[in-house]
């Protein structure tokens, strides 16, 4: 493939310089284009031949698996991988997607990766530094598009992890529109947004799209948010090329159009949703498989509820009354300060035995939280929570009320709990495995006993995989299954435990119609076996399809409306990794200077093991905290736990060194003598001391501004140090990734497994690291030069911090070598 | 036909790191950051079954070199390791640590201690003798760092040598063994697509193909 010698810095938008000018939008064209990934059997495109007009609104629709997010990125110039296969030519205005850096904005699905950094005003700044536009222009273009997407009203310095999932999306959005790009590109972009969010980030889009004059291409399973505000819409055939490219409006009136995309999957405007009434279900088997639409063979779908003697008893499977719920456990630890402050309290509610039950309510009331608590995964922090005869069962009389204090495999044969994200409840290698393993986990509450023979297990986990069209796949890893399969898998894997309450949190985002009618069905022959559904939702249609009764929480809430997420994220209790920044003297003062007056230290404490340069420090910096703003009592709580370290110092050096001096005590196999003790408490001292200053340094410095120092400073690569930044911000994502993974595995009828928490921890991890990396270099990262929004200079001031650093450093060695205990540990 | 859909796919293209391998190596390295952090709290308890002979104490010290290893299994490009392990001990530095400012140093050295075998093969070979040899390598140079450089510990010749070489075994298990278990079974899942590690679960344990089949 030809391409232009242009370097991609010189091609970006920013070379005029022109500041306010509408960008003109991008003509696409694609000319036989192929792509195959590596390892795939068929190509996700093959032969594309493609024409965007200029300022063209195009809805890309197709089956899952279609090819259209790789269309996408293949436009954002983000498809590069070693190994896959490419042919033919897709150009942007003539130039090679890879040289158009900035031309081209991808918004993906999940709208945690598409933030980069903690403070809004320099997640949108990025992309205009990667661009390398001139560090004056970008305040200007910051404001211009934090105004477009309606985020004007919040400070530059705002937190992006408090924002909603729609203000994410739309400071994402704001961050694309800063590189003025001539091309829109969004990969469902709403898919996990409730209906409010989901119109905001729609507004902004069809807002900018028209402001600027951009192309636009926008992938979405339901069309009907987007279809009137577009001009056309391309359809894609699977493994192939374009199937159709019709006027948006067609989707409106062309019966046959119509048809073939409710058979796609699609959500055509106007249409009954799939499953509302049985019998009308759409084809149920994934396109290019062979189709049995409606066929739903209902002697395999028995009943996978355990037989319990029940009763027929109407009384309650569960009630809570004056319940008080929050995620974290609601004892005090020595770290927390305060106790937490329930998101809900005084929640009554009800489930009685064969109902279906949605909690309702607006982003942040507690819906999800609230279901934990009911699925006995969190501890009620106030009110009662009681388990009902029917719900504990024939032989669990003796079984506690309350569902949190039941054994794990107690849990999962009474309540299956279903996670927003499938890959969560994961825990084994293959499908079958992962059926198989709910099955066995059942207890007869209160024994060791199993509840199902292995006969038993066998035959629930071949039926399962029957109902569920996985029986193919059994031998497949649940991690590599496409998103609806890992749906049906997750409901299967909390059924095969036999269950009598199903509990499911926002089962049907992200999913498509087909995946949508199977979940309904799944759930109604549950209902009609005699099951309890109970599911938290935004998804109306859901709702009705069950014919599920609502429980309001924005009726309900305690929290008056308005406030925004009354569920502050805080994943450590350190004072590090807040977007703001600490106002202390040293708290304004610069990273690098910072740095250096602790290195000073750090290398006079290393060079020496001895109690007086040690007890210098340690002074100096109890000394300091006034300057740091930190008060005594918050110092000592972050310390004291390596002053225990130290202690232990002591311990091992006393009585395992080389014996010297006087023997103070024989324990037969080794002694302490003076000489060992002495060498101990000099170690166990500058142990202390030397964790001392980078406690107070830490606590006062902003990973953000340490980075830009770094990076501009000290010269590291900046492709590095950024990446390293953005990763940090993933911290809190991964801390809640590790309590639902914990969640999860309870859920599932184990008991704590750290190692296969850690290996679900980094799968997620994994997986938002690659999302992010396309985020971040569809924003023109990693391209060429960049320049810095905020220039980091070394001031007065920060010459005295170093200068403080160094007289601290020298007063220790000085003091040492006058008292005469100082001694090079270099030298032996 | 067959043309890279990105420009330069030169040979030493290969060796260059790409965004998604920089972003998927940090994250490893923040993640790994916080269980050193959890696990440096920890480790004053668990160092207390260690109180009869504490030079034995090095037995876990496995502990702090897995990213190193970690990251050249998943990312097979020059630097990873000490990179991911540099990381991942400046993040426990920020989070608070008992070493301070110490922990960059030896998140240096223990870092250097499994690049250099890993560079000794080349960057082309990541079986699970070369893992559990760049993880030993790694508690070698821990160790070292330890008794000598930094010298935290002034124990006995016995204990100083009992101490050093408890790091190098616990490095070979905890910090080479296991990464590498890990890294196949993260290739298994499918989430190393963008990575060269994405077969990883394909290679033979000890060696065979050293890299994918198709055509470079």
């Amino acid at each position: 493939m030809k391409r232009t010698t242009t370097p991609p810095e010189l091609s970006a938008p920013t070379a005029g310089g022109t500041a306010g000018a509408a960008t003109a939008g991008v003509r696409v064209r694609a000319q036989c284009f192929s792509y195959q990934h590596a390892d795939r059997e068929r190509p996700a495109l093959a032969g594309l031949d493609l024409e965007l007009a200029p300022g063209e609104k195009v809805l890309l629709a197709g089956a899952s698996g279609a090819g259209k997010s790789t269309l996408l990125h293949a436009l954002a110039g983000v498809l590069h991988h070693d190994d896959a296969a490419s042919s033919g030519s897709l150009l942007l205005d003539g130039r090679h997607p890879a040289e158009a850096r900035g031309r081209a904005g991808l918004m993906q699905q999940d709208p945690e990766s598409q933030v980069v950094l903690a403070r809004i005003g320099d997640d949108v700044a990025f992309s205009c530094e990667n661009l390398a536009v001139p560090a004056e222009e970008i305040p200007q273009r910051v404001k211009a598009a934090l105004t477009a997407v309606g985020l004007d009203h919040l400070p530059l310095d705002h937190p992006s992890s408090q924002l909603s999932g729609g203000q994410k999306q739309r400071l994402a959005l704001a961050g694309i529109l800063a590189m003025r790009p001539g091309l829109l590109l969004l990969d469902e972009p709403t898919a996990n947004l409730d209906p409010e969010g989901t119109l905001q980030v729609r507004d902004a889009v069809v807002a900018a799209a028209a402001e600027t004059g951009a192309t636009l291409v926008v992938v979405e399973h339901r069309l009907e948010t987007w279809v009137e505000h577009m001009d056309t819409l391309l359809v894609l055939e699977p493994g192939g090329g374009l199937r159709h490219r019709v006027p948006a409006w067609a989707v409106n009136d062309d019966a046959a159009l119509r048809q073939e995309l409710v058979e796609a999957g699609l959500w055509v405007p106007r249409q009954r949703p799939p499953g509302s009434s049985s019998g009308q279900f759409p084809p149920l088997s994934a396109p290019g498989r062979t189709s049995q639409a409606g066929k739903i063979d209902h002697s395999t779908s028995v009943s996978l509820t355990a037989t319990r003697s029940g009763g027929q008893s109407s009384a309650a499977l569960l009630t809570g009354s004056g319940l008080a719920v929050h995620r974290k456990p609601p004892r005090r630890s020595w770290r927390s300060g305060e106790p937490a402050q329930p998101t809900l309290s005084g929640v009554n509610i009800s489930l009685s035995p064969g109902s279906a039950l949605g909690i309702t309510g607006r982003n942040g009331a507690g819906k999800s939280t609230l279901m934990l608590t009911l699925a006995g995964l969190l501890a009620p922090h106030g009110g009662t929570l009681t388990a009902g005869r029917g719900l504990k069962g024939e032989h669990g009389a003796e079984l506690p009320d309350s569902p949190f204090e039941w054994r794990s495999a107690d849990l999962t044969s009474r309540i299956g709990t279903v996670f927003q994200e499938p890959e969560h409840q994961f825990v084994r290698n293959t499908v079958a495995d992962e059926l198989r393993l709910s099955a066995e986990q059942a207890r007869v509450p209160g024994t060791r006993q199993p509840l199902f023979s292995e006969q038993e297990v066998a035959q629930r986990v071949a039926k399962l995989l029957e109902r569920l069209r996985l029986t193919h796949l059994a031998q497949a890893n649940p991690f590599t299954l496409s998103g609806g399969e890992k749906r049906r898998l997750s409901v299967g894997t909390a059924l095969a435990a036999g269950p009598e309450v199903l509990m499911l949190d926002e089962p049907t985002f992200g999913q498509d119609a087909h995946t949508f009618s199977e979940l309904i069905s799944l759930l109604r022959e549950h209902l009609d076996s005699g099951g309890t559904v109970l599911a938290v939702t935004h998804d109306a249609d859901f709702l009705e399809a069950l014919g599920a009764e609502r429980y309001d929480l924005s009726a309900e809430t305690s929290a008056p409306p308005g406030t925004q997420q009354p569920e502050q994220k805080h994943p450590t209790s350190t004072p590090l990794l807040s977007a703001v920044r600490d106002t202390s003297w040293l708290g304004r003062r610069g990273p690098l200077a910072k740095l250096l007056a602790l290195l000073f230290i750090t290398f006079a404490l290393i060079a020496t093991i001895d109690p007086v340069s040690a007890a210098v420090v340690a002074v100096a910096c109890f000394a300091l905290l006034p300057v740091a703003n930190i008060r005594l009592v918050t110092f000592l709580r972050r310390i004291w736990i390596f002053a225990a370290a130290a202690l232990m110092a002591v311990w091992g050096a006393a009585i395992a060194a080389e014996e010297s001096g006087r023997v103070l005590l024989d324990l037969g196999v080794t002694t302490i003598s003076t000489g060992s003790l002495e060498l101990g408490l000099s170690l166990g001292a500058r142990a202390f001391a030397i964790v001392l200053p980078s406690v107070l340094i830490f606590s006062t410095t902003d990973p953000t501004d340490l980075a830009d120092s770094l990076a501009q400073q000290v010269k590291l690569p900046a492709r590095f140090v950024l990446g390293a930044l953005a990763a940090m911000r993933l911290l809190g994502l991964m801390a809640e990734h590790w309590t639902t993974l914990g969640h999860a595995r309870r859920a599932r009828g184990l008991g704590s497994r750290f190692l296969s928490q850690a290996f679900g921890l980094l799968v997620q991890a994994i997986r938002m690291a690659t999302r992010l990396a396309v985020t971040m270099e569809s924003r023109g990262f990693g391209a060429g030069p960049r320049t810095w929004a905020r220039r980091a200079s070394f001031t007065r001031a920060d010459w005295l911090v170093a200068l403080a650093g160094f007289l601290i450093a020298a007063t220790a060695t000085a003091a040492a070598l006058a008292a005469g205990t100082w001694n090079l540990v270099w030298q032996s | 036909m067959n043309t890279s859909a990105s420009g330069p796919a030169t040979s030493a293209f290969r060796q260059r790191w790409t965004v998604s391998d920089i972003v998927v190596a940090s994250t490893l390295a923040v993640a790994s950051g916080v269980i050193f952090w959890g696990w440096n709290l920890s480790y004053h308890a668990v160092s207390t079954l260690f109180t009869a002979y504490p030079p034995a104490a090095s037995l876990v010290a496995g502990m702090w070199l897995f990213p190193a290893v970690l990251g050249a299994v998943i990312i097979r490009k020059p630097g990873a390791a000490i990179y991911c392990e540099m990381v991942a001990a400046a993040v426990s530095a920020l989070l608070g640590s008992q070493w301070g400012l110490g922990v960059l140093l030896s998140g240096f050295v223990q870092g250097l201690g499994a690049e250099l075998i890993i560079l000794a093969f080349l960057y082309r070979r990541f079986t699970v003798d070369v893992a559990i040899l760049a993880g030993a390598s790694a508690g070698l140079m821990g160790g070292i760092n330890e008794n000598f450089i930094a010298a935290y510990y002034q124990y006995s010749a016995v204990g100083t040598a009992v101490h050093i070489g408890g790091f190098a075994v616990s490095g070979a298990i905890i910090a080479g063994l296991l990464p590498w278990l890990a890294a196949r079974g993260l290739a298994a899942t499918g989430v190393l697509g963008p990575l060269k590690s994405r077969r990883a679960h394909q290679e033979s344990a000890l060696g065979g193909r050293v890299r994918g089949t198709s055509p470079a």
